[in-house]
């Protein structure tokens, strides 16, 4: 390669540099359409999982419920309930489980600093933070083993209820009274996306632990086991073996779909997952279909060139030039101009997906604006565009650059 | 330096045939200087796409230099362009967005030459053609006899012992084209085989041999 050939292109291609902007703008259109939808469908993908993990991460929930199979000479229809006991039955028997807690919750009043409120109260131990994703904003903690151990009279709060009691000033150390029975605030917990729940987001919930729990709600039985597994895998496996030990305990046959129930959260999570690839995969081929027009436009200039130079085509082959000579200066051409379409509408992309991340998220209304607002670039991405841009980029050049290379000396000279 | 046998180049339209050169053989010495001359029609120009490898026959055989380019691929019959034949046409050709000095560098870029030859060749050659001066003006920015003597020096560039000369004076005024001739008779002098086709007798005389074509036969 010398300068005199890249000379050559440049001179052809100015002259047709007003045809070869609209077509520099399709691209840019086309690399704005893809990379943003492509960060746009992954953005989403991954507020869903950070969304997902507001409730926790690779959640087993375990429930009673009431039989419907008549066991061993009894009948259907026996309800079933858990008890505190169950949670080191199960976790002796099952060594695939990696944490377990039990928890408790009921409606209960709240109130401090003159205010009162009713909040759901739950009863649990220091394992469910880890599980439930309960982090604790600066200065405070969740509930730890000598909490219970020590029967402490304290509280991790939700960042609505410490707002709702306490307003803008810290609650760590402060006192809340909850059915006449005064706790203090150990923990406020941080700001967090969360789309699944129960009872409401955890910013409006309030934890004690387990054993001062039980001295304001005097039911022995609890509301459901939270389970971990070590691996995800296993899941499955924990979920059968829970109902066999279960239905020996509490003499129900394993197979009663009613008896127990389960919220799986590892299912759910795949689920999810399978519908945000679908939508990416979806934007990706949109944004892809765009660009395409964009490839049609260098196609149609591509040819029109290869048109316009026969004569200059002709001299070329005439003197000396080979085939590919002649194709290589068409690649050229189809390349320079795919690079300046797209280089612009990259950095553009680039840019508003970074000023759009700038944009605030509301944790207290959690809505569609966490899944919109959130857009993200990765090297799957960057690497999924140049390749299409590639593909592309190749299909657009070749026919013209061929038909071009195919000219008859003879003719092409004669053309006028 | 060209031999021809038994050339037939057949044209076909559909179901239209035309024989555009009727089994022509006819041989040309290293060295010489051939003028071809007949009527419109006659197959003048489809003889010189031939002996230019532009074109290739329909039957016969035709050795150039020693080699056979009856069955040589594109390629291999664009190197012998390349190297061996260097072409003057009636309107110049020359490259509109090239300068002079591009033009003439052209035939060097196709073979490979590299920088520092290239540029001792274009000089030469544009001195000799007296246009050094010249050499960063476009072709619009030439006058006719101007465009010729770059085409001329874009010729001789890859050095090729043929030129072949399609009525190299048809477009340009009596003096140019004497400029031309010139030059041509020089480059003969000098032992470089010319073909030049033409209508001019004038211009025809200043070779050695002229071949008459008739009907896509060699009447002389």
């Amino acid at each position: 390669m010398n300068a005199t050939l890249p000379r050559f292109f440049w001179s052809e291609y100015r002259k047709r540099h007003k045809r070869a902007a609209l077509i520099t703008f399709a691209l840019f259109w086309g690399t704005l359409s893809i990379l943003l939808l492509m960060a746009f469908g992954q953005g989403m993908s991954t507020q869903f999982q950070v969304a997902f993990k507001g409730l926790g991460e690779t959640l087993i929930m375990v429930y009673g419920g009431q039989t419907s199979l008549p066991f061993e000479g009894l009948p259907k229809g026996r309800p079933i309930a858990l008890y505190p006991e169950d949670i080191d039955y199960l976790k002796d028997r099952i060594p695939e489980i990696l944490r377990i807690a039990p928890e408790s919750y009921n409606f209960l009043p709240v109130s401090a600093n003159g205010k009162e409120i009713n909040r759901t109260v739950h009863g649990t131990t220091a394992e469910f933070g880890v599980m439930r994703t309960q982090v604790p904003q600066l200065g405070g903690r969740f509930l730890n083993a000598a909490d219970a151990a020590e029967g402490r009279k304290v509280a991790f709060i939700g960042w609505k209820v410490a707002t709702d009691l306490f307003g803008s000033a810290d609650a760590v150390g402060k006192t809340i009274v909850i059915a006449r029975v005064p706790f203090t605030v150990v923990g406020v917990l941080q700001k967090k996306i969360q789309d699944s729940m129960y009872n409401g987001p955890d910013a409006e919930q309030v934890y004690l632990p387990f054993h001062s729990y039980q001295q304001i709600d005097n039911r022995r039985r609890i509301n459901q086991i939270h389970i971990q597994p070590r691996e995800d895998s296993q899941s499955k496996l924990i979920e059968s073996r829970v109902k066999t030990l279960l239905g020996r305990k509490y003499r129900f046959d394993p197979d009663d779909r009613y008896a127990t129930s389960f919220w799986n959260t590892i299912d759910d999570a795949k689920e999810g997952m399978a519908i945000f690839k679908g939508i990416e995969i979806f934007l990706s081929i949109i944004g892809a279909l765009t660009l395409l027009i964009g490839a049609v436009g260098v196609t149609n200039l591509m040819y029109a060139a290869a048109k316009e130079r026969t004569k200059e085509i002709g001299i070329k082959l005439a003197i000396g030039a080979r085939r590919r000579t002649i194709i290589a200066q068409f690649f050229l051409e189809t390349v320079f101009v795919f690079t300046k379409g797209t280089f612009w509408g990259f950095i553009t992309a680039f840019n508003i997906v970074h000023l759009i991340r700038l944009a605030p998220i509301n944790y207290d209304s959690f809505g569609i604006e966490a899944y919109l607002l959130r857009p993200e670039f990765s090297l799957r991405i960057l690497v999924i565009y140049v390749v299409v841009l590639g593909v592309l980029c190749f299909l657009s050049g070749i026919f013209p650059a061929l038909r071009a290379s195919r000219a008859n000396p003879i003719e092409s000279l004669r053309y006028e | 330096m060209i031999e021809l046998n038994g050339i037939t180049k057949v044209y076909r339209t559909g179901s239209q045939s035309l024989e555009a050169l009727r089994g022509i053989s006819l041989g040309i010495g290293k060295g010489e200087f051939v003028s071809v001359m007949g009527p419109s029609g006659s197959g003048k120009s489809t003889l010189m796409n031939i002996v230019g490898c532009l074109d290739t026959p329909t039957a016969g055989e035709y050795v150039l230099d020693g080699e056979n380019v009856a069955g040589l691929t594109f390629d291999e019959l664009a190197a012998v362009r390349n190297r061996k034949i260097g072409f003057v046409f009636q309107n110049f050709n020359l490259l509109p967005y090239a300068t002079a000095w591009e033009n003439v560098e052209l035939p060097m870029l196709f073979d490979g030459k590299n920088a520092k030859k290239r540029r001792e060749r274009v000089t030469e050659l544009l001195n000799a053609v007296g246009l050094l001066d010249w050499r960063d003006h476009r072709p619009t920015e030439l006058s006719g006899g101007q465009q010729q003597r770059i085409a001329l020096a874009r010729a001789l560039a890859n050095d090729p012992p043929i030129l072949l000369a399609d009525e190299p004076t048809g477009n340009l005024d009596s003096k140019s084209g004497e400029e031309i001739m010139a030059i041509l008779t020089e480059l003969w002098q000098g032992g470089r085989t010319i073909v030049m086709v033409t209508h001019n007798d004038h211009i025809a005389a200043c070779s050695e041999r002229i071949i008459r074509l008739f009907d896509g036969q060699v009447v002389a």
